[in-house]
């Protein structure tokens, strides 16, 4: 194995791949970096068995050549130390090549490391999907997407079906759910495909990919292609794998959850909301239990409040747009609240209400494609 | 009135453990050490075999290396002991409620008030406990016996330790003849600069330290001299303290069975009603749990059995039909089919129920306003006042413990 490549391509690669590496795998191998050089260019492959990412550098673009490619073969390099020999290499180029057995040398300017490798012929093959089931996402959405509900998912593992986000897609709409049984973030996309008849369900992406994922994906309108099948997940960019493995196990049925009744209904300006909550959390956070109290006030005005016994209390009125129904006094997690506010894009946003003890519903006031269900909190 | 307390000791513990996980090294001398790979890593147990080498506990494992050549280096496993070592305690509280762990392999075990209940000896009680660990996890404890705990710590390490049946007991009647003549070294409390020092003053054995004018000791090192004095007598005040470890300030019932329940059937009625009991009582504490434990024990022809396991819930609780579910699932897991003498449920992880986070799977307010009703009712008509149906099967027990307070009757 024998090639010289442009260092920032390579870098690039090397990082994004080093994503899937884990120090704390129990498979040895799986802490290296393979490199597969073929005349057509470089594949450099990570793996945690959970994630694997696979980034292809062509040896030559449209424009002008990536790489030069002397000879083929395949390494395995210890990520932990390639990683970082890479970024802090001083030349425009890296050359890299194998002489003996396993014996790297990496070559940049005047710097030569000598590596020890371990032998590719042991790195795991990454599964091949059967392209069945397949549709396609621009970048930008898909990561507004991810964005937009993985915060919500469930951070511990007495239901570990719970820590993904549950993919649905039916005539030609993507829909997106994560719920940690608390909070529910939802998320609606039109779908470009070309299998009309596409149709997938309980399809759930571990809340830890699409953190992974959402790192390498560009806000971009290029297409992503998504591939499903029963245990694994393909996302596939231009010169970009990502594998997730899927979570086992049946995501609750969350559409008959959401309330289509409500007693009291208030619209009002996002950030007005989210400021004042920033400011009730800053005395419940202290209580740690980040419970704010919201009562509808007369004249288009609800009440914020906030208790902490040690430290205070912290009293608001917030104006709304509008303010309909019964009169109301409810009791949340601030936080959870915050955290939807934050990932919505909208001006106005509206919630429904049906009394003390009912889920609520908080949406954006000018399209359906997100909605976000909150469990209030019963106190004495 | 004299106090019974046992100090339980686990003999080589982490490689005892060891040797049972890993199963065919029974007749190897086997260490646990810092790590095989590093030749420099240090000794942190030896198994019986590798002492009959002359091998050390602390020592370099190059040394130990030296003086057995066959000998099998395994890394250690912490998590595990300290699991190990969680299961021992928690296994011990069917002999006493006051257990306290002292270190990972040491567990104090206070039997005053257990042994004045039943018909069994100290020595008894001792050698059923051996067993009772023994079968659990193959690992052999020592047991001190002493009417304070530092008579029971010295009972285990100096006498037990090298007494074949492993047990022994240190009185005050006692300690002339068998404590006293041991060397001032090996009492518990002096270190070697101690030592030194207490020769210096002509003070060898521990019998000479326990004849010397308390007051001297008294002048020279305080607090820490009387105490020493004292220790020398086998006086120590010190309770024996349940620790933090084993019980979160969780909230428990267990309950021992008038006979040996052999089946689900007749087991699910008692623990329904022990739930039911555990959740009443966190109600009236005003708390939620999360974590629910259940345990069982039993006689199985000559042996004693018995589990006790907990798992989380996904929410926190303080209703009997959540906690009953899950204490029936781990019966289901650990349960081994033989008969049960008692039953036990422990909800733990306890936050003050003040404020609620509602689930959105799991509506609560219904249940909530069933179990105030149910409580209302209790606290005004006596806890027998409502039960469930299957209370009044033969293997109900809440009738007959509504009339009783601590096991007796009223």
């Amino acid at each position: 194995m024998h090639f010289i490549v442009q260092r920032e391509q390579f870098v690039q690669s090397v990082q994004h791949v080093n994503k899937a590496v884990s120090s704390r795998t129990t498979i040895p191998i799986l802490t290296g970096i393979k490199l597969n050089v073929t005349f057509h260019g470089i594949t450099l492959t990570g793996s945690d068995s959970d994630i694997s990412i696979e980034s292809f550098i062509p040896a030559a673009d449209e424009e002008r050549e990536l790489a030069e490619i002397k000879e083929e073969g395949s390494i395995v390099l210890q990520s932990r130390f390639f990683a970082d020999i890479v970024k802090k290499l001083p030349g425009e180029e890296i050359e890299i090549f194998v002489k003996d057995q396993f014996a790297a040398t990496v070559k940049s300017g005047s710097v030569v490391f000598n590596l020890n490798g371990l032998d590719p012929e042991e790195y795991p093959r990454l599964p091949t999907l059967e392209e069945d089931q397949t549709f396609s996402l621009p970048q930008s959405l898909l990561k507004d997407m991810i964005r937009q509900t993985v915060f919500a998912v469930s951070t511990q593992e007495t239901r570990p079906v719970l820590t993904g986000v549950n993919l649905e897609a039916a005539d030609g709409i993507l829909l997106c759910t994560a719920t940690d049984s608390h909070r529910l973030a939802m998320r609606k996309a039109s779908l470009e495909t070309d299998n009309e008849s596409l149709e997938i369900k309980n399809i759930v992406v571990p809340g830890k990919s699409l953190n992974e994922l959402n790192k390498v994906l560009e806000e971009t309108d290029e297409l992503v292609d998504i591939i499903v099948t029963d245990s694994q997940v393909l996302f596939k960019l231009e010169r970009l794998l990502f594998f997730s493995r899927l979570l086992d196990g049946k995501y609750p049925v969350t559409s008959t959850m959401i309330p289509d009744q409500f007693k009291t209904k208030i619209e009002l300006s996002k950030r007005d909301l989210l400021q004042s909550l920033e400011r009730a959390l800053l005395l419940s956070r202290e209580a740690k239990n980040n419970v704010v109290n919201l009562k509808s006030l007369d004249g288009r005005q609800i009440e914020i409040t906030s208790v902490s016994v040690e430290v205070g209390k912290v009293t608001e009125r917030v104006d709304c747009t509008e303010l309909d129904g019964e009169e109301l006094r409810i009791s949340f997690n601030g936080k959870n609240l915050i955290d939807a506010l934050r990932v919505i894009d909208s001006d106005v946003i509206s919630i429904a209400f049906t009394g003390a003890m009912s889920p609520f519903v908080l949406k954006p006031a000018d399209h359906e494609q997100m909605l976000h269900l909150f469990s209030p909190v019963r106190t004495y | 009135m004299e106090r019974i307390i046992f100090l339980v000791d686990m003999q080589s513990f982490y490689a005892s453990l060891e040797k049972v996980y890993h199963g065919g090294l029974d007749h190897q001398p086997v260490v646990v050490a810092g790590d095989p790979k590093i030749r420099s890593g240090v000794i942190l147990a030896a198994c019986p075999i590798a002492k009959r080498w002359g091998i050390q506990t602390a020592e370099a494992l190059w040394e130990a290396e030296n003086k057995c050549p066959d000998l099998v280096v395994i890394k250690p496993h912490m998590q595990a002991y300290i699991n190990a070592s969680i299961e021992i305690a928690a296994a011990l509280e069917s002999f006493s409620d006051e257990v306290e762990p002292y270190s990972v392999d040491e567990i104090f075990v206070e039997m005053t008030h257990s042994l004045k209940l039943s018909s069994e000896s100290a020595f008894q009680a001792a050698k059923r406990m051996k067993r009772h660990i023994k079968r659990m996890l193959g690992v052999n404890a020592r047991v001190g016996i002493g009417s304070t705990k530092v008579l029971a710590k010295m009972a285990c390490d100096h006498f037990a330790k090298k007494n074949k049946n492993g047990i022994f007991t240190l009185t005050e009647e006692n300690i002339p003849g068998t404590l006293w003549p041991l060397p001032i070294g090996k009492m518990f409390g002096v270190g070697r600069r101690m030592d030194d020092h207490l020769r210096n003053m002509g003070i060898r054995t521990i019998g000479q330290l326990a004849h010397f004018p308390a007051e001297q000791l008294k002048k020279r090192w305080g607090v820490n001299g009387e105490l020493l004095w004292r220790t020398a007598h086998g006086w120590d005040p010190s309770p024996v303290t349940v620790s933090t470890h084993i019980h979160q300030k969780g909230i428990g019932h267990r309950m021992t069975l008038p006979r040996d329940y052999n089946t689900w059937k007749e087991i699910k009625v008692v623990l329904r009603e022990l739930s039911e009991e555990v959740a009443r009582r966190t109600r009236a504490n005003g708390y939620m749990g999360m974590t629910v434990s259940a345990g069982a024990g039993g006689q199985n022809v000559h042996d004693s059995v018995g589990f006790h396991r907990q798992q989380k819930l996904p929410d926190y609780t303080n209703d009997g039909k959540m906690i009953y579910e899950s204490a029936a699932e781990l019966f289901n897991k650990h349960w081994g089919g033989y008969p049960v003498r008692s039953v036990g449920v422990t909800l733990d992880q306890l936050i003050p129920d003040t404020y609620r986070q509602l689930n959105l799977f799991h509506p609560v307010q219904d249940r909530e306003t069933l179990n105030r009703t149910v409580d209302s009712l209790k606290s005004r008509y006596g806890s027998a006042a409502i039960l469930h149906a299957s209370s009044l099967t033969t293997a109900g027990q809440a009738k007959l413990r509504a009339q009783k307070i601590g096991g007796h009757y009223k």
